[in-house]
């Protein structure tokens, strides 16, 4: 079944005070209602002040990485949005006129970004309202309907999140989004979903959205045109009973507008944080790797970051491996993220730099990964302490003679056709070498060695024979 | 439980001041849309100009970020605040109504 | 009553009257009068702990402000901490301030002492001061006549001398309506030179704070306190400070002044007798009159309605009754119901084309013929209400009320000053000169109406 799924995607932006008054942004401990001011509670009489100018940046900023035209030259407005809910303490939402338009993410179009204030923050279930986060800047992300399943709709919202937080200019704390969806199946009529909080909360109500009105137009129903809410709770979602509003918008008499010049693009364009996907791009082309793994590299801005200071110094081949698989599982073992790495980025280059001219193993690489994770410090001398300095030829040679001198049974038993005698002759190697040997070279030299024994056997049989 | 008496008469009491209410509001209504006819005809034969919505011609009025203003300074605010709510819980929320798409649930 | 601002400055300065004596006074006055004027709504129960802490000063030499020692009122939708800013309504009935209006803090830190909130017609919505939710206010000018509104309170209380100095606000004509029917000095300010954080709003773009005062003295003296630029808010200009009552008397030499026949074509002829008498005296005194352009002067009055009402209507969905106060449909006025109706109706999308707008390219029209009137002037007197106040209790529909700001709305429209002075008498009822200047052209507004005074 066909179908069309767009977002109004809201954010918090990294201020330290709110958009129109000087209460503090941070508000995640804060008891209910104690960032607040006779402004952000909308007492009567009240006046905003000024906005804010870093959200305006912020938001130039997002419309830039989302690939948007920057409205310039061009009064931008802030409007009053009005309607009637707990969580608005002035009966009206700021939001401005778009700031960028025509933007692009992941195949789907951007159509315009705003700024906006946050609500409160209403229970519906205890009927009680705090306004710590109220008059917070927001941005306003909306899309065309360019979704065409869940699972496109998931995958939009998690490069969006991506976007968002590469940029810096999004609160970090997690669970400050805010969607609304609008779901339109062929043959029915658009259905507009809100409180919606997370990633997952929006592709499981846009699954059930689907299911409920696939059931409805197979039983020949007409689908209402409706706002219904998500209840993160139970899964599923619910009309709201909301009259159809107008919202009355007027632009804003006490706050004039906003009039964004190139030369504030282009400052802000210069100095602005590359959006993942363009990186995932230029990472392919120019380091020549796959796609995927670049992915995974720009997965997170500071893994990207890491790996282009890496790559400068070692063959970037190499350093992408390595990122996708061995830091990777590193990380993922320690639940780290690649911000809290403390080692540097030249500690790195050197260890990889080591595994590239085979000092050391790959495996052996990953113990000192470890190490270097765990407590930085100079890869040269955690190679040292690890007792991990490579193995002389010689040596090797001699832990293998030794071991196929020590070990007859297993000698034979390999030469017998029993290919894991092999593997217990290189473990017995390995033991010799306190795990400073390559098992590959180990392998290497036992067959080396086995298959000489053998030639040289073989020959003295034919001799006899004749 | 003690609480459904109560309510069941406010809505008695909303109910009857309701109808009363909507008349009003229909008679009040009738009247404000014929001044608003007769403003929008006093104004039918002025020339066509651009609009003024402000006070003043002026743009980009703005502060920068900084330091959020003083605890002690919002605790007053807040305490004033919660005396003149209609209802508040113990942790200085606001009390308001339910959601009417929970309360039907 | 009887001592001029200045004096009663002087004595309680020089120690001749204290400040607890001054407030103590102005309570005895409305202790007296104010049951049958209804010009205050609540009293500061404070104000008397607050003239003796400026007496303390006094006595001990210390620097006082502009304002030490003076009474003063507040009209009811400004808010002060700790008092009710109810707007004369059932909505704010028992809304206490939380917070204090830049403009109080002003006063505070000037050294007025604040007695009590003003009477008015509830959210300012009138131009009687009969729509008040706490019952109206006499006008003591004229007993039995309506003060005029929506500061009906603030005028009233000076008229009949139950403070020093009030704060007033004007929309449409608010300040300058009542200051003219009452008798008394009132001041519109430039749009945006005094703050308006804490004006609980009528119509944002519109509103203003301004003074009434028995004399251009105090109104200059209260002005100068509360004028200047307020970082915190957007739309307040970036003036620099100005000093009015020092320049009062300059005279009024080779000022040019504006009239237009369009006045006596709104106005009622009994009003225009006096006017004309006043613009004869300042040409006696040596002002220029010239005649001036308003050709759509009469256009303005709807479109003030339509914004105001537009704007009315965003302003009051903030009363909805769950963080203070009461639902406003629920318990508000006919008026302000009417008001909220048409807001809304006004600023529908499918509506907003047709009015709205229409309504903001008057107010375009309104800046460009005042603008080009003053270039030609200093500036423009003529009356200030097209009639006389009716008696109270008089039925007008809605219209004939709001045609009391055929005068007056123009000003609001243009972002202009205008101050009021009693010009005359006509059968015993005052009528006021309403004098029009430039943006931030006080000064020279306050020179004109010193002069007239002054040549009583
Ligand atoms: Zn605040």
């Amino acid at each position: 079944m066909k179908m069309k799924i767009g977002f109004e995607v809201h954010e918090q932006l990294a201020t330290k005070r709110k958009l129109c008054c000087d209460c503090p942004t941070d508000y995640r401990e804060a008891p209910p209602n104690t960032n607040v001011c006779p402004i952000c509670t909308a007492m009567p009489g009240a006046k905003p002040m000024p906005p804010n100018v870093r959200a305006v940046d912020a938001v130039i900023e997002l419309a830039l990485m989302l690939g948007c035209d920057v409205v310039v030259d061009k009064p931008i407005y802030i409007q009053r949005k009005h309607y009637d809910y707990p969580d608005l303490p002035a009966g009206y939402q700021h939001s401005s006129t778009p700031i960028g338009i025509n933007g692009e993410l992941v195949g789907v179009r951007i159509r315009e970004v705003h700024l906006e204030e946050d609500p409160g923050a209403y229970d519906p279930v205890a009927g009680t309202v705090d306004f710590n986060r109220c008059g917070i800047p927001l941005v306003e992300i909306v899309t065309e309907p360019d979704m065409h399943s869940p699972e496109e709709a998931r995958r939009f919202l998690r490069q969006l999140m991506l976007v968002l937080d590469y940029s810096g200019k999004v609160r970090p704390e997690p669970g400050t989004l805010r969607a609304d969806t609008n779901i339109s199946l062929e043959g029915g009529t658009r259905v507009e979903i809100k409180n919606i909080n997370s990633t997952k909360g929006a592709y499981r109500a846009v699954k059930f959205e689907v299911m409920r009105q696939k059931a409805l137009i197979e039983r020949g129903a007409v689908i209402p045109y409706e706002t219904r809410a998500y209840l993160e709770s139970q899964m599923i979602t619910v009309p709201m009973r909301m009259k159809v509003v107008d919202f009355h918008v007027i632009l804003d008499p006490d706050i004039f507008p906003i009039v964004i010049d190139r030369a504030r693009v282009e400052t802000i364009r210069k100095r602005m944080v590359e959006a993942p996907h363009q990186r995932e791009q230029r990472l392919a082309k120019q380091y020549q790797i796959s796609q995927a793994v670049a992915g995974v590299i720009v997965s997170e801005r500071e893994l990207a970051n890491l790996f282009e200071a890496v790559a400068k110094e070692v063959d970037p081949k190499l350093v992408a491996t390595w990122f996708q698989t061995n830091l990777k599982k590193v990380l993922n073992y320690m639940k780290l993220r690649a911000t809290e790495v403390k080692f540097t980025h030249k500690q790195l280059a050197g260890l990889l730099r080591m595994v590239k001219a085979k000092r050391i193993t790959p495996e052996q690489g990953e113990l000192v990964l470890r190490k270097l994770v765990k407590q930085p410090a100079e890869p040269e001398e955690l190679i040292r302490k690890l007792g991990l300095e490579r193995l002389e030829k010689a040596d090797l040679r001699a832990a293998v003679v030794r071991t196929i001198e020590e070990n007859p049974k297993a000698v034979m038993d390999y030469r017998a056709g029993r290919k894991e005698a092999l593997n217990f002759l290189a473990g017995k190697v390995m033991k010799f070498t306190r795990g400073r040997a390559d098992p590959r070279e180990i392998l290497k030299f036992l067959r080396a060695k086995l298959k000489e024994k053998k030639k040289r056997r073989v020959s003295r049989r034919t001799k006899r024979s004749k | 439980m003690s609480n459904f008496g109560h309510q069941t008469f406010h809505r008695a009491v909303e109910i009857s001041s309701g109808v009363w209410m909507a008349e009003r509001e229909k008679e009040v209504g009738r009247s404000a849309e014929e001044i608003v006819e007769s403003f929008a005809r006093a104004a039918e034969e002025l020339p066509k100009l651009k609009e003024t919505y402000y006070s003043q011609e002026t743009y980009n009025v703005s502060r920068p970020d900084g330091e959020p203003s003083r605890e002690e300074e919002r605790t007053e605010f807040r305490k004033r605040f919660i005396s003149i709510m209609p209802g508040a819980d113990e942790q200085g929320n606001l009390r308001v109504e339910v959601a009417k798409w929970v309360e039907g649930r | 009553m009887g001592r001029g601002t200045l004096e009663k400055l002087k004595a309680i300065l020089q120690g001749e009257l204290s400040a607890t004596e001054n407030v103590q006074q102005a309570l005895n006055r409305i202790k007296e009068l104010d049951k049958k004027i209804k010009a205050f709504i609540e009293l500061n129960p404070n104000a008397l702990a607050e003239a003796e802490a400026i007496d303390r000063k006094l006595k001990r030499g210390e620097r006082v402000g502009k304002l030490a020692g003076l009474t003063i009122g507040i009209k009811s939708n400004i808010n002060v901490k700790g008092l009710r800013a109810t707007c004369a309504s059932r909505t704010l009935e028992n809304y206490v301030s939380p917070y204090d209006a830049e403009v109080i803090r002003r006063v505070r830190e000037a050294g007025g002492i604040i007695v009590g909130m003003n009477n008015m017609d509830e959210f300012a919505c009138g131009s009687s001061g009969e729509t008040s939710a706490f019952g109206p206010t006499e006008n003591p000018a004229v007993l039995g006549r309506i003060p005029g509104g929506s500061s009906s309170g603030s005028a009233a209380a000076i008229a009949a001398g139950m403070c020093d100095l009030c704060l007033g606000t004007d929309t449409g004509g608010a300040i300058r309506n009542p200051a003219s029917h009452c008798g008394v000095v009132g001041i519109r300010p430039t749009q945006g030179l005094v703050p308006a954080h804490g004006l609980i709003e009528l119509a944002v773009s519109f509103d203003q704070i301004g003074p009434l005062a028995p004399d251009v003295y105090g109104a200059a003296l209260m002005l100068e306190t509360i004028a200047g630029h307020n970082p915190n808010e957007c739309t307040s200009l970036d003036s620099p400070s100005a000093n009015y009552s020092d320049k009062l008397g300059i005279g009024i030499e080779n000022i040019r002044v504006g009239t237009s026949p369009k006045f006596s074509e709104l106005a009622d002829s009994a009003v225009m007798e006096v006017i004309d008498g006043a613009v004869e005296k300042l040409h006696d005194l040596g002002a220029e009159v010239v005649e001036v352009e308003l050709p759509n002067l009469e256009k303005s009055l709807s479109a003030y309605y339509v914004i105001m009402s537009a704007e009315f209507f965003s302003a009051t969905r903030k009363f909805d009754g769950r963080k203070y106060g009461r639902r406003i449909e629920e318990v508000c006025g006919d008026e302000v119901l009417r008001r909220i109706k048409c807001g809304d109706y006004i600023s529908r999308k499918d509506q907003h084309d047709r009015y709205y707008k229409r309504a903001l390219q008057v107010r375009t029209l309104m800046r460009r013929e005042f603008g080009e009137a003053l270039n030609k002037v200093d500036v423009i007197v003529g009356p200030t209400v097209p009639k006389l106040p009716h008696k109270l209790g008089t039925k007008l529909s809605p219209a004939e009320m709001y045609a009391y700001d055929y005068l007056t709305s123009p000003i609001s429209l243009a972002g202009i000053c205008a101050g009021v002075i009693k010009a005359g008498e006509a059968s015993g009822i005052p009528v006021g000169l309403q004098v029009q200047g430039k943006v931030l052209g006080e000064g020279t507004v306050l020179r004109v109406m010193r002069a007239l005074e002054a040549a009583k």
